[in-house]
């Protein structure tokens, strides 16, 4: 970063994908969908998010939560999968790391699988379709928790 | 009995499309399909098994799917690639979830595959002993069919 190049005063408002000290809180993003992770990521990173991972399936979502544990700050989990459904890889994620913050994102018509992970120990949940203002509130207020 | 399974999805696909393009949707006349079916361009399809058998197929050309992707992604989208595909899976995602849900809470029981992208030109359906419903939705672009064949389980009685 070249000091003094910033142009100051245009906006003073700190995104929410930024912490206190000025670093991107770090997200996975598991979808196979690569539309959804898509989305899932223009969303975040317009707000400053890093999106430290992806991963296509549960197995996937796993093997990058254990190798990157300390980097990442937040999990958006889809419960849909091939090879290892989302619910699977949360429990097994929650096993590694009891604290890990995941986010689990449904279709609609699965309510039962949302309440079951809920009780898992996932920290909240978005409905599809995915929009903006729903999937910036629900992930700020886990890691603001 | 069959309109009760038809009528969810016609419905979720004329919300969830006027929500996810958020754009105007005119709903045409609704008729009946043979056997066998013409596929305009693109279609998802996605089964239904357990207490009922069937398919729902959201049918349309190539250049209304392209710009039904390009509109979900927020970019122009010229050809069908992975993208458009799983953009257009996801738009099946979604309308069928939101038709399985009021179906679900109405207490019937069914099972949905997850959907298939199918593309290519003069690609017909077979549906063996059910006639297809088809509703088309008029875009400010193009047109989506959504075709909905369903029936409801047979009992074997020779066990």
């Amino acid at each position: 970063m070249v000091k003094g190049t910033e142009i100051p005063g245009i906006t003073t408002k700190t995104p929410e994908g930024v912490k206190g000290n000025g670093r991107a809180y770090k997200v996975l993003v598991v979808d196979d969908s690569m539309f959804v992770a898509k989305q899932i990521g223009q969303i975040l990173t317009s707000e400053g998010f890093e999106i430290v991972a992806t991963a296509g399936d549960g197995e996937e979502a796993v093997t990058k939560y254990k190798q990157l544990k300390d980097q990442i700050d937040l999990v958006t989990m889809d419960i849909t999968m091939p090879k290892m459904d989302g619910v699977t890889a949360l429990e097994k994620i929650i096993e590694f790391d009891p604290d890990a913050k995941v986010v689990m994102i449904s279709a609609l018509g699965r309510q039962d699988l949302v309440k079951k992970s809920l009780l898992l120990g996932a920290k909240n949940y978005i409905v599809k379709p995915l929009d903006r203002k729903k999937v910036l509130e629900r992930v700020v207020s886990v890691l603001k928790s | 009995m069959r309109v009760d399974y038809i009528n969810p999805f016609v419905e979720a696909a004329f919300s969830v499309v006027e929500e996810v393009l958020s754009t105007k949707v005119e709903r045409g006349k609704i008729y009946l399909k043979g056997e066998t079916q013409a596929i305009m361009g693109l279609a998802t399809i996605v089964g239904l098994a357990g207490g009922v058998e069937g398919r729902v197929i959201l049918d349309m050309d190539i250049p209304t799917a392209l710009r039904i992707a390009s509109i979900m992604n927020g970019e122009e989208l010229n050809e069908v690639d992975d993208l458009v595909k799983a953009t257009l899976t996801e738009l099946a995602n979604v309308v069928t979830g939101v038709a399985v849900t009021e179906l679900h809470e109405k207490g019937f029981r069914f099972d949905l595959t997850p959907p298939a992208v199918i593309t290519g030109e003069n690609m017909k359906v077979h549906d063996i002993g059910i006639e297809a419903l088809v509703v088309p939705m008029t875009l400010p672009f193009g047109e989506i069919e959504v075709n909905v064949a369903i029936k409801e389980r047979e009992v074997s009685s020779d066990g």
